[in-house]
Order: structure tokens, then C-alpha cells, then sequence
């Protein structure tokens, strides 16, 4: 397998150009005082994917939170259905 | 056999609790490494590539769902017993669902890699053409199963239609997109177990999270089967 380098040093340099004109908003603006704290430091790294992670794990707790109460509500009502239908019902 | 058992226990509620706890915690663990593990950087794929871990897996469980569609609509034409036709009409719901997240989710991976540049979303692709049509024949089993009313003759219809539609699933999602140009990965070969479509970093995670994806299938669908035992009761289904 051929690994290819993403970006050569001159399309970053490219790319940091084009970006420029969207930057200048916050050229103007103080630049954040506080040095980066360690939540940030971790959650800034690798190209921010450890913001999607969060997200994703975000997301895919709460459809298990809502599976498992799903699966409580089944519960309760197996029993109810158990106490009201009849036993004479086995005998059909 | 379990088909002399009654439908009551339809359900081995234990062991449902079981699995769904072990799945629960084993693709959490897998979402996390499909995000963190290290994997080639590739031209045009880049992170992308990480969709691998998701997007296939959602093909491996619709297959295993209709086959244990299938299985049970020959095991109600066999037997009878209308726990069978819950069971197989359940699972082909919940693998329909997971063609559907795999359809789509190969819709979006190809816009932004085969036709990033050129802007179009859909194109025909043999691949992506034979999974539309797949999911269509699986349509057409929800649509004949309201066609009918009296439930042992449904049941026998939709059995025999589900085995009809399970024998054209190695057809449509095998052989024939391999005979035609595709741009998806395995056109030429077996792309999951070949050496040069997966990369040795990646597989680890590709497996486990196939095995994962397919005991989540296994919970959806056992708790389904729960709710439509529980309807059946309900309503004062002889047989329940």
C-alpha cells in the first residue's frame, strides 16, 4: 500500500492564504489571554476530532439511555398483561 | 424445539438484558477507537476513511437480518407456529432499517470523495444502484403483508415471498455489482477480507464493531418481538 502525503507545505501555505480574507474578523480582536487550559489543550488536538467524538458519544448515550427506558416500560407492562389476562386463557 | 413452547415466553428476558448490556458497553468502546485509533492517511479519503467502521458494518447486519428473516419464515412455513411470522416480519424490519443508515450513509461518503469536485450525489453507481433495488424488494414485504388479512394466510404468503427475496440478496449486493464497473472498493475482489482494501491497523476495529452492530441488531429486534407478543396478547390473540 502507497501512503501519500495529505498536504504538501505549499498547499498549506495556499490554504492559509485564501483563508485570510475569512480571518480578519478575529485579526482585529484581542487574541484570548489565558493560555489554553488542559481541557482544551486535549480537545483542540488532532485536528478537533475529540469535539466529534464527544458528540458522537453524546448522541449514541442518549439512544441507549432511551433504549434501556424503553425496555423498562416493556417490563412493566409484560407484568401488567400477566396480571390481568386471565389463567383460564392456557386452557384454550 | 421451541415451537411447542408458548409465545409467553417468546422472550428469554434474562439473556436479552445479557446481550444489550454487552453491546451497549462494547460500541461505546468501539465508537471510541474508530475515532482515536491511528489509521493511514490516504489522498481523497483521508479521515474519512474512519466511515469504514461504520458504514459497512450497517451492510454485514442487514444481511445477517434477512437471513434470520429468512429463517423463520421457513421455519413458519414449516411449523405454523405465528411466533415465527412476528419474528421473521421483525427482523426484516429492523435490517430494512439498517440498509436504509447504510444506503444513506454511502451517499454522503461517496459525495465527498468519489464526486467531491464534481457536486452530484447519486449517480448510478452498480453498487449503490443494486442496494436501492435490494431495499425495494424488501419493501414490497411490508406492502404485500397489509395486502392480506387473515393472519395464517399472510403469514404462508410473506414466508414464501421473504424466501424469494433473501435468495436475491448474495445476487444484488455480491455478484452482480462485482460484474459491472463500480467505483466502490471491491469491484474486483472480496473487499473485506482482502489484503489491500483493509488495512491491517484497521481491522481489529472493523471486526468488532460488524459483531457489535449485529448484536445491536439483535436487541432492536428481540425487543420488538417483546412489543408484538405483547399486542398480540392484548388484542386476545388466541395463540398468545
Amino acid at each position: 500500500m502507497t501512503i501519500h502525503l495529505l498536504y504538501t507545505p505549499q498547499e498549506v501555505e495556499q490554504a492559509r492564504q485564501q483563508a485570510a480574507p475569512y480571518d480578519s474578523i478575529w485579526a482585529n480582536t484581542a487574541q484570548p489571554e489565558k493560555p489554553a487550559s488542559a481541557l482544551e489543550q486535549v480537545m483542540l488536538a488532532q485536528d478537533k476530532i475529540y469535539v466529534v467524538l464527544a458528540v458522537v458519544l453524546i448522541i449514541w448515550l442518549g439512544l441507549m439511555v432511551f433504549l434501556f427506558r424503553t425496555d423498562r416500560k416493556i417490563d412493566a407492562l409484560e407484568r401488567t398483561v400477566e396480571a390481568c389476562i386471565p389463567e383460564e386463557r392456557d386452557e384454550l | 424445539m421451541s415451537d411447542t413452547s408458548t409465545p409467553a415466553a417468546a422472550v428469554n428476558v434474562r439473556r436479552y438484558r445479557l446481550v444489550r448490556n454487552v453491546v451497549a458497553v462494547w460500541l461505546t468502546v468501539m465508537i471510541v477507537a474508530a475515532f482515536l485509533r491511528d489509521i493511514p492517511r490516504l489522498n481523497i479519503l483521508e479521515h474519512t476513511a474512519r466511515n469504514l467502521y461504520f458504514h459497512v458494518p450497517m451492510w454485514f447486519t442487514m444481511m445477517t437480518a434477512v437471513f434470520v428473516s429468512a429463517y423463520h419464515s421457513f421455519q413458519f412455513l414449516r411449523t405454523g407456529n405465528p411466533l415465527r411470522d412476528i419474528r421473521a416480519l421483525q427482523a426484516a424490519r429492523v435490517g430494512f432499517a439498517f440498509g436504509l443508515m447504510g444506503l444513506i450513509t454511502g451517499i454522503v461518503w461517496a459525495r465527498f470523495t468519489w464526486y467531491a469536485g464534481a457536486g452530484i450525489w447519486w449517480n448510478f453507481d452498480p453498487r449503490q444502484t443494486m442496494a436501492a433495488v435490494q431495499l425495494l424488494i424488501y419493501g414490497a414485504y411490508f406492502v404485500l403483508r397489509t395486502a392480506v388479512d387473515e393472519p395464517r394466510r399472510r403469514g404462508r404468503i410473506a414466508a414464501v415471498y421473504n424466501l424469494f427475496a433473501a435468495a436475491t440478496v448474495p445476487f444484488l449486493l455480491y455478484i452482480v455489482p462485482r460484474q459491472m464497473h463500480s467505483l466502490h472498493p471491491g469491484a474486483e475482489g472480496n473487499p473485506a477480507f482482502s489484503e489491500t482494501d483493509l488495512a491491517p491497523a484497521m481491522r481489529p476495529i472493523f471486526y468488532a464493531a460488524v459483531i457489535g452492530f449485529i448484536g445491536l441488531f439483535w436487541v432492536l429486534y428481540t425487543q420488538r418481538v417483546r412489543l408484538a407478543v405483547l399486542k398480540k396478547r392484548l388484542q386476545g390473540d388466541p395463540e398468545f
